[in-house]
């Protein structure tokens, strides 16, 4: 976000929408729904593998999301937590474990993990909280390969769980998606919630301006540890739904690259955003799987190129692509017929032409309304 | 003790790399505040262009020259046509923008060169030579003379020529530079150039001992960045301190440490990054920074 033209906290500044497009965005929420709940039932187990690690990393984005989209800490740690929770799971399928067991101890543990390293790190700002968060996943990737009593050291662990039921009469694969897509449905609900309540306009107000959180007695110590341990909790959730559709983990799961494609996936979505979030999970398993069908080679080439070209067209990620869109075609209707419609454009010109520095309007204040 | 001295110098060597990039992103993040990742491609991308002198039978010492040269227009060419771009907008839309570069380099190297790893021949002779009963490589010592002297030739560039004031005054204050008339916007190329240009010395010195490959430097810059934070981020003399510590600590740990062995030796400089930023947010050489409200 471009903290310097937001007018305030986005919790608190959501301009009234219009009837239409508020049923366009149910009609469109509506939509994607059923597609969501029909598109396994007649897809090919490949396909249903890449919705559900879109599922799976929608949910390790947004835990991202509420630490450095909405609370604005910088992390470059979540692949450790995503490892975390992934091994705690792969140890309780070995040891049989109830699964419930499973899906709690892969989001408590990390977030103990997670609080504990908040607490120290919290008070520190910027680039020192990047440094020590970037330590995890450097430090956990030896770790894991030494412990291997406990993670299966540099083979991993290949696991053979979360079957089908039979009386369901569905594929493993279809019924991994289901499983995964409730969690990450209720992932998403809880985070909505929170980021619209109370704690969201803490992390808001912290956001933008510590001194005056304090002033407003918000502690922004508190806040911050509260954001990581989320973010870390729900890490930990997405290492939970990572084993169940991958049934495999390894060191490579935490590796530090992971983090970092994951900033960039939260920001080409929309930090600050729910449906940012699903966009950049949508972004972050899709667009290495159509470069490597374009030419598997060139993977990296062409990542590389598609990620600095969403950059330059849409700073604010591509949440904001259908208000840019809007206000495109109203720029333009306006240097046509109606002046008065332009009053918005007026107070930011540079937004009409495809080459305008960063202005991006307030990504949070209208987007995070979709259901 | 001759095994200890060894190791220390070793250690100094690697540290002498990670100085080279840390002070790289030093250099970016004076000038513009921004943490920039492509240095790890853009160093990789000017290490190729030797890689491809040397096969064509050119010198190593050219090659480098050559690399330093290539690395130069490079880092000046993407500050121009990409960075800028991003500059007055978000920060974090900016870092991502280098995290992009560095996957569109990696992607380019690998287009012309491939993901094996190739072997580079070394600047200096594989030997070792003794000193006091204590055997130490030309390689690593080489390797801490050449850093040295970039810190020299840097630290006289800053402190004594004007074009080094000039970009001192960029860094400090653009706006007030501006008006001054200095010219803000080809500064803001030079460092980015320079940096690029260190990370090609970087480059080149440790490819002949981790053989030359699109992802080569991915760990170094990792390292890299520790040693800058640790540093202070906008203290040189911090980032190659921390640097050196970071790679003296790291051999040391694996050397002598059974525990620790060679797997987890990495973990050691960055536990001990961890426990002293926690002591001192504002890392070893930096300034406490007040913000007004």
């Amino acid at each position: 976000m471009a903290t310097a033209t937001r007018p305030a906290p986005a919790a608190t500044t959501t301009p009234p929408r219009s009837v239409v497009t508020r049923a366009a965005a149910a009609v469109a929420g509506l939509a994607v729904a059923v597609v969501l709940v029909v598109a396994p039932l007649v897809s090919s187990p490949y396909i249903n593998f890449q919705l559900a690690s879109i599922m799976v990393f929608a949910v390790a984005l947004l835990g991202l999301n509420v630490i450095m989209g909405y609370t604005g800490q910088v992390s470059l740690g979540q692949s450790a937590f995503l490892g975390l929770g992934a091994y705690i799971t792969a140890y309780g399928v070995l040891n049989d474990w109830p699964i419930a067991l499973s899906l709690l101890l892969s989001a408590v543990v990390p977030a103990a993990v997670g609080m504990l390293v908040a607490l120290a790190a919290a008070r520190l700002r910027g680039l020192a909280l990047a440094m020590i968060t970037l330590a995890l996943p450097i430090i956990g990737v030896p770790l894991a390969r030494r412990f291997d009593g406990f993670t299966g050291g540099s083979q991993g662990q290949v696991v053979s769980w979360l079957r089908a039921p039979e009386s369901l009469g569905l594929a493993n694969d279809q019924w991994r998606y289901y499983v995964v897509a409730v969690i990450a449905l209720v992932a998403f609900l809880l985070v909505r919630n929170l980021v619209r309540g109370r704690i969201g306009r803490s992390f808001a107000i912290v956001k933008e301006n510590e001194a005056v959180a304090l002033s407003m007695g918000v502690s922004p110590y508190r806040t911050k540890v509260l954001a990581f341990t989320i973010a870390s909790a729900l890490g930990g959730l997405s290492g939970f739904m990572y084993l169940a559709v991958v049934q495999y983990t390894s060191p490579e799961t935490l590796v530090f690259a992971t983090s970092i494609n994951l900033v960039a996936a939260m920001v080409i979505g929309g930090s600050a955003s729910i449906v940012g979030t699903a966009l950049g999970a949508l972004y972050y398993v899709l667009v290495p799987v159509l470069a490597g069908q374009v030419n598997s080679s060139r993977t990296a080439l062409i990542s590389g190129a598609v990620l600095l070209a969403v950059l330059f067209v849409l700073p604010a990620g591509l949440v904001s692509l259908p208000r840019r869109l809007a206000r495109r075609r109203s720029a333009r209707r306006g240097t046509r017929t109606a002046p008065h419609d332009t009053a918005d454009d007026a107070a930011t010109p540079t937004s009409t032409d495809g080459s305008a520095p960063a202005v991006p309007a307030p990504a949070a204040t209208t987007t995070d309304q979709h259901p | 003790m001759s095994y200890f001295v060894q190791v220390v110098v070793d250690g100094l060597s690697n540290g002498a790399i990670y100085a080279a990039l840390a002070l790289a992103i030093v250099l970016v993040h004076r000038a513009t505040g921004l943490v920039n990742f492509a240095q790890g491609g853009m160093a990789v991308a000017a290490t190729f262009v030797a890689f491809a002198l040397t096969r064509a039978g050119v010198p190593v010492l050219l090659a480098l020259l050559a690399a330093v040269v290539f690395g130069f227009v490079l880092g000046a060419l993407l500050e121009r046509g990409v960075m800028r771009h991003f500059e007055r907008g978000d920060p974090d839309t900016a870092v991502v923008a280098t995290i992009a570069l560095l996957v569109l380099l990696t992607g380019a190297s690998a287009f012309f060169f491939g993901y094996e790893p190739q072997p580079f021949p070394s600047l200096f002779p594989n030997r070792t030579f003794e000193v006091l009963g204590v055997f130490v490589s030309f390689r690593s010592i080489g390797t801490i003379l050449v850093l040295i002297a970039v810190m020299v030739g840097l630290q006289l560039l800053f402190r004594s020529t004007k074009l080094g004031l000039a970009m001192r005054a960029v860094a400090d204050n653009p706006e007030s530079s501006a008006l001054s008339a200095l010219p803000v916007s080809r500064l803001l190329m030079i460092g980015w150039g320079l940096a690029a240009g260190l990370g090609a010395v970087a480059g080149v010195l440790v490819a002949p001992q981790l053989f030359i490959s699109p992802g080569m430097l991915d760990f170094v810059l990792v390292y890299a960045l520790a040693a800058a934070i640790l540093g202070g981020l906008d203290s040189p003399v911090g980032a190659v301190v921390a640097a050196a510590f970071i790679g003296v600590a790291e051999n040391l740990a694996g050397a002598y440490l059974d525990v620790v062995g060679d797997d987890l030796k990495i973990a050691v400089p960055f536990v001990a990054v961890m426990v002293i930023l926690v002591v001192r947010p504002q890392g070893l050489f930096g300034r406490k920074t007040t913000v007004r409200v």
